[in-house]
């Protein structure tokens, strides 16, 4: 009899989740289409005017990222609930908070990655300066975890309860308030050719709190879910 | 056996119960398993069996009465790697092939040794399906690549519950089969069912329960 140690089980948990957000790739897609499609819609609506656009560019692309995101955040213990998956990583020998924290990293990876990805596409169709896109990929890559990692807690403490969806939004979006705005400050800031360090540092000083507590409350809230 | 009866239980409740909302969901229950024993828990729908089995496997908190693993108060990251839990959901991922899933569970709870997830499933039953995803099979045979998962997994005991369920004649008797060599290798369980069954390694101790 040999107990695993605590990387292999990591490693099992997050390859099951990337397996299987491979195998429903049409899911992946979604959100990606969905960021594609709004952004595309201001430049219509708006008029083709740059400096307009220039200016509502990197708010646009954040807000469009925010919501794109909250399409899949619901399913993200959603099945192994269903399943029933969820208790038995929860008594497997191993730390939840942990095996949590690799669920949600898989997530992050198949939801908001994409999503980064496209983004100097977006960037490109609302005029934003070349300059500015690695300042604003930059604010995306602490943003889209902190979003990812509150999601978490809210859909791990919303979970069991109907509705779960509009519940989800409701509570996320003014928790995604001040990343926002940091995000949005840097990108701002490095349009005026301002110094844009000091926001970005903020993210990264919440999204270290939150990768620390996040999971924590998580598996601690899932416990409470099932124990009823 | 009788030293096996001497020896400190390797499950014991007293007077436990759980209330939800106030309201009792069994009566108080006491009992004692011993290694290599067997128990089956018996009582009608809704007289709390599934109730009982989460909470021996640490899913649900113990309210009112006192459970002990090993002579000690119960806890569930002391004891996480003996118990091997089955509930009706067979925590089997649809898009997964049982192979698959099989591996998942290994990588959390590790492994027997000189058992191998092919041979697992060719004893179980599933020739031939390993890399079939699990939404393409039945009931029977998704209930058997869950069942896959207790003859690979270490553990002491297992709680399963309902594990005849959706099984034709022969699952039944492989399930029997699966009990008794449990047993013999001084592994505990505990099974709720309503269909009788034909277990043949002694008798085995019954829990009977009341709303």
């Amino acid at each position: 009899m040999s107990r695993p140690h605590l990387s292999d089980a990591c490693a099992a948990v997050l390859r099951r989740d990337l397996l299987l957000a491979w195998r429903r790739r049409s899911d992946i897609a979604m959100p990606v289409l969905y960021a594609l499609i709004v952004t595309m819609l201001f430049p219509f609506a708006l008029g083709p005017e740059e400096g307009l656009l220039q200016r509502i560019a990197s708010g646009v692309i954040l807000v469009t990222m925010l919501l794109a995101m909250l399409l899949a955040l619901d399913a993200m213990f959603a099945s192994d609930i269903e399943d029933g998956s969820l208790e038995q990583l929860m008594l497997a020998p191993q730390p939840l908070a942990l095996m949590l924290g690799m669920k949600i990293i898989a997530h992050w990876l198949t939801t908001a990655l994409p999503l980064i990805v496209i983004t100097p596409l977006l960037a490109a169709m609302l005029h934003l300066p070349a300059a500015v896109i690695p300042v604003l990929l930059l604010a995306l890559l602490l943003v889209t975890p902190l979003i990812s990692l509150f999601g978490a807690v809210l859909i791990a403490l919303t979970a069991g309860t109907h509705r779960s969806g509009m519940l989800l939004a409701l509570m996320l979006l003014p928790l995604c308030v001040p990343a926002l705005i940091f995000a949005a400050g840097a990108v701002a800031a490095a349009q005026q050719g301002l110094p844009w360090l000091a926001p970005i540092s903020w993210l990264a000083a919440i999204l270290v709190l939150a990768v620390v507590l996040a999971p924590l409350a998580c598996a601690a809230a899932l416990r409470i879910a099932l124990d009823s | 056996m009788t030293v096996a009866h001497a020896a400190v239980p390797l499950l014991e409740a007293r007077a436990l119960s759980f209330y939800r909302q106030d309201e009792p969901v069994f009566a108080p229950l006491d009992f004692q398993l011993h290694a290599g024993e067997l128990a089956l828990v018996e009582g009608d729908n809704g007289s709390g069996k599934t109730t009982l089995l989460r909470m021996l496997a640490g899913l649900l908190h113990v309210t009112v009465g006192e459970l002990c693993w090993r002579g000690a108060p119960l806890r569930r990251d002391a004891c996480t790697s003996e118990i091997l839990f089955l509930g009706h959901q067979l925590g089997l991922k649809a898009d997964l092939s049982p192979r698959e899933n099989l591996r998942i569970a290994t990588g959390l709870h590790g492994s027997r040794e000189s058992v191998t997830a092919a041979g697992v499933l060719a004893q179980i039953g599933l020739r031939g399906y390993e890399d079939e995803p699990v939404r393409r099979l039945s009931a029977g045979q998704r209930k058997r690549a869950a069942l896959a998962r207790l003859l690979l997994l270490p553990g002491t005991l297992w709680l399963l519950d309902e594990p005849y369920a959706n099984l034709d004649r022969r699952g039944i008797a492989l399930v029997n089969q699966l009990l008794e060599a449990h047993t013999a290798r001084d592994g505990a369980a505990l099974v709720t069912s309503h269909g009788a069954m034909g277990f043949h390694g002694g008798e085995p101790r019954h829990i009977r329960m009341h709303a």
